[in-house]
């Protein structure tokens, strides 16, 4: 995002003078406007017109901020309004200049709003939506003096190893797994909806599944398999919104702790373990 | 105290996640915590100037044991792994800004960055090198991001503390343009 620079309020102001057409279809110059009919429109941008204010969106902008023009003289949907007919008549657009456009818009929208907001104190001179925003740009030199420091690190620590590196086949079922994060079983749970939608389906007739039935579905497949592959079990749903009630059933089970899923590290699929009862710490 | 030593060598040997000082009170509950710092010095030291090819590392929040960088290729070869994937600069910074303004929104990352940071995020997140935290109390309630354990591991950091501070940042900047 090219941040615009607004002149020094001490500095000799070099602004454009309001003038000129403000919209193409209009004959002529105004009155009050001298000289200006050569400013075509194609290369001034799009000029705003009010009673109030006559001229350049980021004039506007700029005059908002140094506090010289009162945001709540200046009527933001007429401004929006005529500039989308503008818009609508243009046949070709410069999309930089009118992404510009429609990020000052946006900003005098959001500064207006903030404003008229009713407050139960006055706004305090550092959370004025009229002050420019806080320079990031210190912000960005650290992160990357920070990114260099990381990838020192992150080099050093390439050379030496951890025994987790280290991770052969399982034979015990408990050991080396981790808890999954909700993260997972949605990743999961997103690719089996993905493979679901792209095969044709032929449905005849709905069935009612409720949740409770569902839950004690899988309750009962946990206790005669033992552990159940979460992504398997999802895929082997008749219908998306069986795979659907099955999903939420997991998680009901999951919160309720009456089942882990568990992860193996190597691989990426989740199991879904019955919790040894009472539920307690088993790890 | 050589005996609270021999036990925690056990104890983080057995340990494939670094080894909380808070565990090691749970095993040893009559021992106070100066004691087992003072024998996991001992036993760092001990380890590091011995010939051995393994040294005690503090990471992650906790201590492990790890082999020391000269063993780094033939343990490749053990593992089969040509060399370490390493973050993309674009992920590396994005990852940093997650870590000093944490937690933070993916708004607040492209403002810092002023560049869109979308996939940055979601390789980091598909790393588990940060999570999702909860969201901003914000029009919109954007997802707050934060760094996970993972991340200090992975850099070899103890806690978020180990992270340069302001003072030292200022200094590598003002090196860096001299």
């Amino acid at each position: 995002m090219a941040r615009r620079e607004y002149p020094n309020e001490e500095g000799p102001l070099e602004i454009p003078c309001p003038e000129g057409p403000a919209y193409p279809n209009e004959e002529g110059p105004l009155g009050e406007a001298p000289g200006t009919a050569s400013l075509r429109p194609e290369e001034d941008g799009y000029r705003i017109k009010l009673d109030i204010f006559e001229g350049p969106l980021d004039l506007l902008l700029f005059l908002i901020k140094k506090k010289k023009i009162e945001i709540q003289n200046i009527p933001l949907a007429l401004i929006t309004r005529e500039y989308l007919d503008y818009l609508h008549e243009r046949e070709h657009i410069n999309l930089d200049r009118e992404a510009e456009f429609l990020l000052m818009a946006a900003l005098l929208i959001y500064i207006k709003s903030q404003i008229l907001l009713p407050r139960e104190q006055p706004i305090e001179p550092d959370i004025d939506p009229r002050k420019e925003r806080p320079d990031r740009t210190g912000d960005y030199e650290r992160v990357r003096v920070v990114s260099a420091v990381l990838r020192d690190k992150e080099e050093e620590q390439s050379t030496i190893w951890r025994r987790t590196a280290l991770n052969a086949p399982l034979p015990e079922q408990d050991l080396d797994l981790i808890e999954v994060s909700l993260f997972d079983l949605a990743e999961s749970f997103f690719t089996m909806m993905k493979r679901k939608q792209a095969a044709p389906q032929k449905i005849l007739k709905t069935k009612e599944i409720s949740v409770t039935d569902k839950t004690k579905e899988i309750v009962l497949a946990l206790q005669t398999k033992g552990f159940l592959d979460f992504l398997e079990y999802l895929d082997a749903q008749e219908t998306l919104e069986e795979a659907l009630v099955a999903f939420f059933c997991l998680l009901e089970l999951i919160m309720a702790r009456r089942v882990r899923a568990i992860q193996e590290q190597l691989f990426n699929t989740i199991k879904v373990w019955l919790r040894k009862e009472p539920a307690g710490e088993d790890a | 105290m050589d005996h609270l030593k021999n036990i925690l060598e056990a104890l983080i040997f057995i340990s494939v996640e670094p080894l909380t000082l808070d565990k090691m009170k749970e095993v040893l509950d009559d021992v106070s915590e100066e004691d087992i710092l003072q024998a996991l010095f001992r036993l760092g030291t001990e380890m590091e100037e011995s010939p051995r090819a393994i040294r005690l590392v503090q990471t992650g929040g906790g201590w492990v044991f790890m082999t020391k960088s000269a063993f780094d290729a033939p343990v490749r070869k053990l593992l089969q792994i040509e060399r370490r994937k390493k973050l993309s600069p674009a992920a590396l910074e994005a990852l940093s800004a997650v870590a000093y303004h944490q937690p933070v929104t993916q708004t607040d990352i492209m403002a810092i960055r002023g560049v869109d940071s979308t996939h940055s995020l979601h390789t980091l997140l598909e790393n588990k090198l940060i999570k999702i935290s909860g969201r901003k109390d914000a029009p919109g309630r954007p997802l707050l991001y934060k760094t996970t354990e993972k991340f200090l591991a992975y850099f070899g950091l103890n806690s978020l503390e180990d992270l340069p501070r302001e003072e030292e940042l200022k200094k590598i900047l003002e090196e860096g343009n001299t």
